[in-house]
C-alpha cells in the first residue's frame, strides 16, 4: 500500500454529496467551503463523467461561501448566514442544503445553528458534514442519503403500498446513473412496483419525504450505501436488501427473483414475468447469432472498476456474454470489513467468481497482468487472448500496451458522452452489449 | 530582496493593490480623473456562487510538463480537477511527439487523523515512494488549503528529503483560502520554477542572441504555438516557449534567452522580472497577440527591440492585408451582431477587440478580475467611442443572467464552463479558449471567424435549448439590479 493515491479514481466527500445534492429534485446546494471547491469539481466530471457537468444548478452556479483567510482567522458560521439569507432571496428552490468542507470543519464552524435558525423560520433546509479529509465522494453520496434519511424524510408517513424504495448508484460517479436508475424502475415496474429513486428526473421531493412509508428498501450496490441502509431500518424500520447494479439479463433474472421474493410475490408469477421478459429480450439478441458466431466474439476480458462497475460488469461479461473476466481490478479505497463483506457477497452467488483484486495505481494493475495477457513468439502458447479491457478511461494505455480493445464504463469516463444510456435491466444489458462488440470491432 | 528568495510567494491583492474582483458599470464609467480606470480594490459580494481558486490554473500548467508528477498535499478531492485537465494533457502531448499520453499526479489525501496529527511525514513518504516508482525529473508538491490550516511545512519537508532523492522537489503553494484571485496561480507556477528550475546566475551570463522567451498560458494550445512560432521566425528569431509543456531540462534555456515577451500581460510579470533581475534577460510585456491589430502591435515590439522595426513593420503589414480579403468571406455574417464576453481579464478585453475588427459590436464583457496590466486593453476599447457593461466578477453566473436577459446579445463567448447560462438562455455560444483551438496571431483571428461563421450559420442547438431548459433563480431576480449585491469593503 503506497502513501499517496495514484490518479484517484474519485473526488472528496464534498464532490460526492454535491453531485449528489444537486441530482435532487427542485434542490439548491449551499457550498460552505475554500473558493474554488466548485470549480474543481466542474472541472472533475468535465473529465470523468462522461461529459455530464453540474445539474439544474450547473457547475459554477451553486451558491458558496468561498471562504477567505478573514474566515479562517475570525471563522464563517457568519458568512454562511450572510450567504442562506441571500440564496433565500436569488436561487430557486425546494430545498436547500449546505454542505460543508475542509476549511470551515478544520475550523470548527458551529454549521448546525446556523441552518437550524433558518428551519426554525419555516425553511427547508438541511446540511451534512463533507469535508474532503472525512472521506472520499462515495463517503459523501452516503452523508446526504443519512442525511435525508435522518433528517428530510417524514417519520411516520402512512404505508405507501407497492412502493420501494432504491439507492447505491452515486450520481456522476456512476456515469451511467440515470439510465442505471431508470432501468431498474422498470424492472420493478415489472413486479408491480414504483421505485422512489431520490436522484435525477424520475424523483420527486414529495416521494422523498413520503419515502419512509415503503415497503422495502433496494440498494444497488455491495458497498455503497449499506450503512445508509442500516440508519433507516433503525429510524424507520424499513428492511433493505443489496445486490450490484443488474446490468444485463441474468443479473435482472436474479434482481428480479430476489425482490420479488422479498416483497412477497408467489414464485410462479415471479418465473414467469423472467420467462416473458427473457423471450422479449431474445428476440431482440436473436440477429446477433451469426456475425456474432463468426468472427468468434467471445473474448477473455480485464476487468477494472468501483465496486459496482467492478462487480456488474464481470458478472454480465461472465453470466450473459459468456466470456471468460479472469482478472477482475476492484480501485476503490475499501476498508478490511468493506472488502470482507464484497468478498462474502460475491462469493454467495451462483457461478464461481474471480477473486477481486484490489489495487487502483496503473502500474501496479499492469504488473498484475502477467505474459499469458501478452503476445508472445512461443509456438504454442496458452494465451489469454483474444482480451478485453472493460475499465476507465484511465485504462486505455494498459489497452494499448496488450493490444487489446477497450471501453471506458467506470468512473473516470472521459472519451465518452452520455445523457440516459443505462445497463441495468434487460434492455440495458442489449445497450451493454452494443457498446462492448462495437468497441471490440471498431476497425471493422 | 526579491520575491524569489522568500519561500513564500505573495499574493495578487498584495502584489498589486488595485487588483479588484467586483465591479458594475460600464467601461467608460469606470474611469477616474487622472486614471485609466479605478475601482475600489476591496469590493465583493454578498452573494457569491462557486468561484475558481489558484490551484485549477496551476495544475492545468503542472500537469503539462513531461517527465514531472504532481503529488498533491490535501485532501483527496483537491486536484481531482486534473481528471479535467488531462483531455487537454493528452492532447498536448499528441500536438507535440504524436502519442497521447496521461498526466500523473497523486494525492496525499489527508484525512482525520493527519489533520490533528500533521501531514509532514505522510508526505515526506509520499516523496520518496513517487522517486522509486516513477524516478520523474521533477515533483511538483502542492499544498491544498488543509496543510495551510494545520501548519504542515512543504518546504521544510522538501529540503529534508531533497539530499535522499534525484528528482527535483518544487514546493508550490496553492492554498486556496489565502487569495481571492486566480491569478496569483502564475505567481506560485513561476515562483516554483524559477527558484528550483534555473541554474545560478554566472558572471559572464550565456546568451542565446536570436532566441526569443514567448511566455505561454495554460489555455494555449500547440496550434497557438506554431502560429507565433512562424512569425517570430520570420523575423530571424527563434522561439523558446515557456513553461507550458516544456521539458524540465530545457527550462534553464529561458535564461540564456535574449529577449522575454509576454503573450498574457497579467500572467507574466513576476516571472519576467525576475528574469530580467537576475540574469540579464529584457523583457516586453504589453499585449496579447489575440486581434489583429494587437498581433502586429506585438510583434512591432519584438522587432523594434532587436533593431528589426522595419521588417516587422513589414511584415505586419503583408499579413493583415492578406487576413483582411480571408475574412471577407465572413464579414456581411458578422456585421452590426451584438455580442458578450466573459472570460478572464485580458482574454476577455483583447478577445472583445478582435471581435470588432471582425465586425462585430460589443454589448458587454465580464472580466475575472482587474488590475493595472488592464488599462492599456481598456483604452483600447475605450479609443472606440462606444461605451458598453463591463463587469469584473471571478464568475458569478447570477448576475451574468440578470444581465444577459436585459442586454439580449446575438452571441456569447465565454471561458471553459462559462457558457451555461448563455446557451440556457438561447444565446448561441463560442468557447473563448479551449486548448487545440487556434485563437492567437493572424491565423487565430481567421480560426475564430470561421468557428463563429459556423456557430452563427446554425443555431438550432441553443434556439431549442433556450426553449426548454431553465435557470436557477427566482423570477424577481431579474427585477433586481445585477449588480445590487455588490458591497465595496475597502
Amino acid at each position: 500500500m503506497s502513501t499517496a493515491i495514484e490518479r484517484p479514481r474519485w473526488t472528496c466527500a464534498l464532490g460526492g454529496a454535491l453531485a449528489a445534492a444537486a441530482a435532487l429534485p427542485r434542490t439548491v446546494p449551499i457550498i460552505h467551503a475554500g473558493p474554488g471547491c466548485a470549480a474543481n469539481f466542474a472541472w472533475t466530471q468535465n473529465g470523468a463523467s462522461g461529459l455530464q457537468v453540474g445539474g439544474p444548478c450547473a457547475a459554477l452556479a451553486f451558491p458558496g461561501t468561498n471562504l477567505q483567510e478573514n474566515e479562517v482567522v475570525f471563522g464563517g458560521a457568519e458568512r454562511l448566514d450572510e450567504e442562506i439569507e441571500q440564496t433565500l432571496k436569488i436561487m430557486d428552490g425546494d430545498l436547500y442544503f449546505v454542505l460543508t468542507g475542509c476549511v470551515p470543519e478544520v475550523i470548527g464552524d458551529d454549521v448546525d445553528s446556523v441552518v437550524r435558525k433558518y428551519a426554525h423560520r419555516g425553511v427547508a433546509i438541511t446540511s451534512a458534514s463533507t469535508a474532503g479529509f472525512k472521506g472520499n465522494s462515495y463517503f459523501g453520496y452516503e452523508e446526504v442519503l443519512k442525511t435525508l434519511f435522518a433528517k428530510v424524510l417524514k417519520t411516520k408517513p402512512g404505508r405507501r403500498e407497492k412502493t420501494v424504495n432504491v439507492w447505491g448508484l452515486p450520481p456522476m460517479m456512476d456515469v451511467f446513473w440515470k439510465g442505471n436508475l431508470a432501468g431498474v424502475k422498470d424492472l420493478l415496474g415489472l413486479l408491480g412496483y414504483r421505485a422512489n429513486v431520490f436522484f435525477g428526473p424520475g424523483a420527486s421531493l414529495e416521494e422523498i419525504e413520503n419515502a419512509a412509508g415503503a415497503e422495502l428498501n433496494i440498494v444497488l450496490s455491495d458497498v455503497y450505501g449499506l450503512e445508509a441502509a442500516r440508519l433507516f431500518k433503525k429510524i424507520h424500520g424499513v428492511d433493505f436488501i443489496s445486490l450490484p447494479p443488474p446490468f444485463g439479463a441474468a443479473a435482472s433474472d436474479r434482481f428480479l427473483k430476489l425482490a420479488g421474493r422479498r416483497l412477497g410475490l408467489p414464485a410462479r408469477k415471479i418465473s414467469e414475468i423472467i420467462k416473458r421478459e427473457g423471450r422479449r429480450h431474445y428476440e431482440f439478441l436473436e440477429p446477433l447469432i451469426d456475425v456474432y458466431n463468426d468472427m468468434e466474439g467471445q473474448r477473455y476480458a480485464i476487468v477494472i472498476g468501483d465496486v459496482n462497475y467492478g462487480c456488474a460488469v464481470a458478472d454480465f461479461l461472465t453470466d450473459d456474454l459468456g466470456w471468460l473476466a479472469d482478472l477482475v481490478f476492484v480501485t476503490d479505497d475499501l476498508s478490511d470489513d468493506e472488502r470482507a463483506s464484497l468478498d462474502k457477497a460475491r462469493s454467495a452467488r451462483a457461478r464461481p467468481r474471480p477473486e477481486i483484486i484490489y489495487e487502483s495505481r496503473a502500474g501496479a494493475i499492469a504488473e498484475k497482468i502477467d505474459g499469458r495477457w501478452r503476445p508472445s513468439s512461443t509456438k504454442y502458447h496458452n494465451s489469454r487472448r483474444p482480451a478485453f479491457v472493460a475499465g476507465s478511461s484511465l485504462d486505455r494505455a494498459l489497452a494499448v500496451s496488450l493490444g487489446a480493445p477497450h471501453l471506458s464504463l467506470s468512473f473516470p469516463v472521459s472519451n465518452r458522452a452520455v445523457l440516459n444510456r443505462g445497463y441495468t435491466g434487460y434492455d440495458g444489458g442489449l445497450r451493454l452489449m452494443e457498446d462492448v462488440i462495437s468497441s471490440a470491432i471498431l476497425m471493422r | 530582496m526579491s520575491y524569489l528568495d522568500q519561500r513564500v510567494p505573495p499574493k495578487r491583492e498584495d502584489r498589486h493593490a488595485d487588483t479588484c474582483l467586483a465591479y458594475g458599470g460600464t467601461i467608460c464609467g469606470a474611469q477616474k480623473p487622472g486614471r485609466v480606470c479605478a475601482l475600489t480594490a476591496g469590493a465583493d459580494r454578498a452573494f457569491t456562487q462557486g468561484s475558481i481558486c489558484p490551484l485549477l490554473p496551476a495544475m492545468g500548467i503542472m500537469s503539462s510538463l513531461p517527465d514531472t508528477v504532481v503529488l498533491m498535499h490535501g485532501a483527496v478531492g483537491c486536484g481531482s480537477c486534473a481528471h479535467g485537465n488531462n483531455g487537454n494533457v493528452r492532447a498536448g502531448h499528441a500536438a507535440r511527439s504524436g502519442q497521447p499520453v496521461d498526466a500523473l499526479w497523486l494525492s496525499t489525501a489527508l484525512n482525520e487523523i493527519d489533520v490533528v496529527s500533521g501531514g509532514d511525514e505522510k508526505l515526506a513518504r509520499a516523496i520518496e515512494e513517487i522517486e522509486a516508482a516513477h524516478h520523474p525529473k521533477a515533483i511538483f508538491v502542492v499544498s491544498g488549503c488543509l496543510p495551510g490550516i494545520i501548519g504542515d511545512d512543504l518546504d521544510a519537508v522538501a529540503a529534508r528529503v531533497q539530499p535522499k532523492i534525484a528528482a527535483k522537489i518544487l514546493p508550490v503553494h496553492c492554498e486556496g483560502f489565502k487569495s481571492r484571485f486566480m491569478a496569483t496561480a502564475y505567481d506560485v507556477i513561476y515562483h516554483a520554477l524559477g527558484r528550483n528550475l534555473l541554474p545560478a546566475p554566472t558572471k559572464k551570463q550565456p546568451r542565446e542572441k536570436t532566441t526569443i522567451n514567448i511566455m505561454t498560458v495554460g489555455s494555449m494550445g500547440r496550434v497557438d504555438e506554431l502560429e507565433l512560432e512562424r512569425l517570430v521566425k520570420e523575423l530571424g528569431l527563434k522561439a523558446n516557449f515557456f513553461p507550458v509543456f516544456s521539458d524540465p531540462d530545457s527550462l534553464p534555456r529561458a535564461a540564456r534567452a535574449a529577449l522575454s515577451v509576454s503573450t498574457c500581460p497579467t500572467h507574466d510579470d513576476y516571472f519576467l522580472i525576475h528574469l530580467k533581475e537576475k540574469y540579464g534577460v529584457p523583457y516586453i510585456i504589453r499585449h496579447m497577440p489575440i486581434g489583429i491589430a494587437n498581433t502586429s502591435r506585438w510583434l512591432s515590439d519584438i522587432g523594434q527591440h532587436f533593431g528589426l522595426g522595419p521588417q516587422a513593420a513589414a511584415l505586419a503589414q503583408a499579413e493583415e492585408k492578406e487576413l483582411e480579403k480571408a475574412l471577407d468571406d465572413f464579414r456581411p455574417l458578422f456585421q452590426g451582431k451584438r455580442v458578450f464576453l466573459s472570460a478572464g481579464e485580458y482574454r476577455s478585453l483583447a478577445t472583445a477587440s478582435l471581435l470588432r475588427e471582425l465586425g462585430f459590436e460589443i454589448a458587454g464583457i465580464r472580466s475575472f478580475h482587474y488590475d493595472e496590466f488592464a488599462d492599456v486593453e481598456i483604452e483600447k476599447l475605450r479609443r472606440e467611442g462606444q461605451d458598453f457593461s463591463w463587469s469584473v466578477a471571478n464568475v458569478q453566473p447570477f448576475e451574468e443572467a440578470n444581465l444577459l436577459k436585459r442586454i439580449k446579445p446575438d452571441l456569447f463567448l465565454g471561458h471553459w464552463h462559462g457558457n451555461n447560462n448563455a446557451a440556457r438562455l438561447g444565446i448561441p455560444t463560442q468557447v473563448i479558449y479551449n486548448t487545440g483551438f487556434g485563437y492567437i496571431g493572424y491565423r487565430g483571428a481567421y480560426d475564430l471567424a470561421r468557428r463563429l461563421d459556423r456557430k452563427l450559420k446554425n443555431t438550432a442547438f441553443t434556439d431549442r435549448l433556450g426553449r426548454y431548459a431553465g435557470l436557477p433563480y427566482q423570477k424577481s431576480w431579474y427585477r433586481r439590479e445585477p449588480f445590487s449585491l455588490i458591497r465595496s469593503r475597502a
